[in-house]
């Protein structure tokens, strides 16, 4: 069997947010936490963006979530995104207290509505990087 | 930085268009001469030369960024020259830079000009530099994000908390468009209706293709100098009376601050400074790239109640001959020039200020605000001008 080989972009990473993207790869969504002033954090730093403490772990999160806003995007994406149209970009508040830039699918466009209940969902992108996406909460 | 340091005595501009066939040059020389006369100054009374980062175009950056405009222009009394960097917010930073060079004797009298080609742009090139700038490559870019999706998000969110509707970001584009009609620096001059900005192609909800920038061709250029010295070289100085800014972040995530009790006190700060309220104002040049944002920044300001911006608007207060003409060059209808946008925006202070706006002279302007933002919404600029230092 080949490799399957993105032909979206893949994250660009940095040292520091290596272990959150390995993880992603197994479908586990690491928060950053920094033991110092018990902050989570979101995105992944070299130092903690409150205290400049480097005594930092990571929390897996829930999972659950709530949409803070979101647009259905139908036009004027490069060619790589196009066979995903029409596709949802969102901005999810997690339970633990940050926020993401994600994708919203399994839904109804229409039914889609600021606030409501949401969970994590996975996307494989290639051999590497698996992203997070987000899909309404089941009742 | 203070009250009355710094004031902008020239202006040049050239039409907001799509030129294929124009060099890059050709517009930097018209658009510098321009300002230089329009100063009435003799090119060698030229000190210094500050120039916005065309960030899309390598070859321009590296040739104006290693000194080629005095040269090519002949600017024999030039000491320095740099080039300046913060994406929309660009035009603000020259005029920083010009502030201190003028105070602080390296140069009595500063040029700060901008060109920007998007139609010179290998195609490949410009797709991706379009869909990247401004977007985080982690933590956004994977996903499909665009600038258009980032303002879209903010839209919908606007909407759902204060039941602004479709409509009323439709009756933004509506108003720019009219004042665009008499600017003769516009791309866009057909008048517009609001059915025909809701009926245009949907790109991402709640933005439709109307309420989308367009890229386009455009250069400018000022001449500034000392609060001292205005006076003593030009008949219509236009000072700089306050600036305040606020750093509200590079992704969308992580941003905050922009709007609200933040975005209000930002720009109380530069009415203080100026030492003149809300009231004085008898413009607002709101920059604001898309239509719901104008929304939100008369709410932000507490010119109107939130979600009912959108009437204020539709109600033509806002357009030629209402009590608070807002963005006279019509922006979005103008055509976005890059970074060269907020420059079209100082232009146009200067110009309403000097009494040369034709058609959409506002009469008897004498203070306005005007603010400034780059990337997708990384900060945000307050500046008052002033015809004079009150």
């Amino acid at each position: 069997m080949t490799e399957k080989k993105s032909l979206k972009p893949v994250p660009v990473t940095q040292p520091w947010t290596e272990e959150f993207w390995k993880a992603a790869k197994q479908h586990k969504f690491l928060i950053q936490h920094c033991h110092d002033c018990d902050i989570n954090i979101f995105y992944p730093r070299k130092f903690c963006p409150d205290c400049w403490g480097t005594n930092l772990g990571w929390i897996e999160a829930s999972g659950r979530g709530k949409l803070h806003t979101y647009t259905v995007t139908h036009y004027g994406v490069e060619q790589r995104f196009a066979a995903d149209l029409p596709f949802v970009l969102a901005l999810v508040d997690m339970e633990e207290g940050i926020r993401v830039m994600t994708r919203i699918v399994n839904c109804k466009h229409e039914n889609l509505k600021c606030d409501m209940p949401v969970e994590l969902t996975w996307e494989d992108l290639d051999e590497n990087f698996s992203l997070y996406f987000f899909q309404p909460a089941k009742a | 930085m203070g009250r009355g340091k710094l004031a902008i005595i020239g202006i040049g501009e050239m039409p907001t268009g799509w030129y294929p066939d124009m060099a890059d040059w050709d517009m930097i020389n018209n658009t510098c001469k321009e300002a230089i006369e329009d100063a009435g100054l003799d090119k060698n009374d030229i000190e210094g030369v500050i120039t916005v980062n065309p960030m899309a175009q390598p070859k321009l950056q590296s040739e104006i960024g290693f000194g080629k405009i005095p040269e090519e222009l002949g600017l024999k009394g030039c000491k320095d020259i740099c080039i300046v960097n913060a994406g929309g917010a660009t035009t603000t930073n020259c005029l920083r830079m010009a502030e201190h060079w003028v105070n602080n004797g390296i140069a009595k009298t500063v040029l700060i000009n901008h060109v920007t080609r998007h139609s010179g742009i290998d195609p490949e090139m410009a797709i991706n530099f379009f869909a990247t700038a401004g977007i985080d490559l982690q933590w956004e870019y994977p996903f499909g994000m665009t600038y258009n999706a980032v303002m879209a998000l903010g839209a919908t969110r606007y909407m759902y908390e204060t039941g602004a509707t479709e409509e009323d970001i439709a009756a933004v584009c509506v108003m720019m468009r009219q004042w665009a009609e008499l600017d003769p620096n516009a791309r866009f001059r057909k008048p517009l209706t609001l059915e025909k900005v809701l009926e245009s192609r949907m790109v991402s909800t709640p933005l439709r293709s109307y309420m989308c920038n367009v890229l386009s061709d455009g250069a400018a250029a000022m001449v500034v100098t000392s609060g001292e010295l205005a006076p003593q070289i030009s008949k219509t100085p236009v000072y700089k009376l306050g600036e305040s800014v606020r750093y509200t972040g590079a992704t969308a995530t992580q941003r905050k601050g922009r709007t609200g009790a933040e975005g209000r006190s930002a720009a109380q700060e530069a009415l203080d400074q100026a030492g003149l309220t809300l009231g004085d104002m008898d413009i607002l040049e709101l920059y604001v790239a898309y239509p719901m944002g104008f929304l939100r920044v008369l709410e932000t300001l507490g010119i109107c109640e939130p979600g009912k911006a959108g009437q204020f608007v539709r109600e033509g207060h806002c357009s030629p001959g209402g009590k608070l003409p807002c963005s006279t060059i019509g922006e979005l209808s103008r055509g976005h020039t890059g970074s060269g946008v907020s420059m079209a925006y100082y232009v146009e202070c200067a110009r309403q200020l000097m009494g040369k706006a034709g058609e959409r002279q506002v009469p008897n302007a004498k203070y306005l605000l005007t603010n400034a933002a780059g990337g997708s919404g990384m900060n945000m600029i307050w500046s008052v001008f002033g015809r004079d230092i009150p």
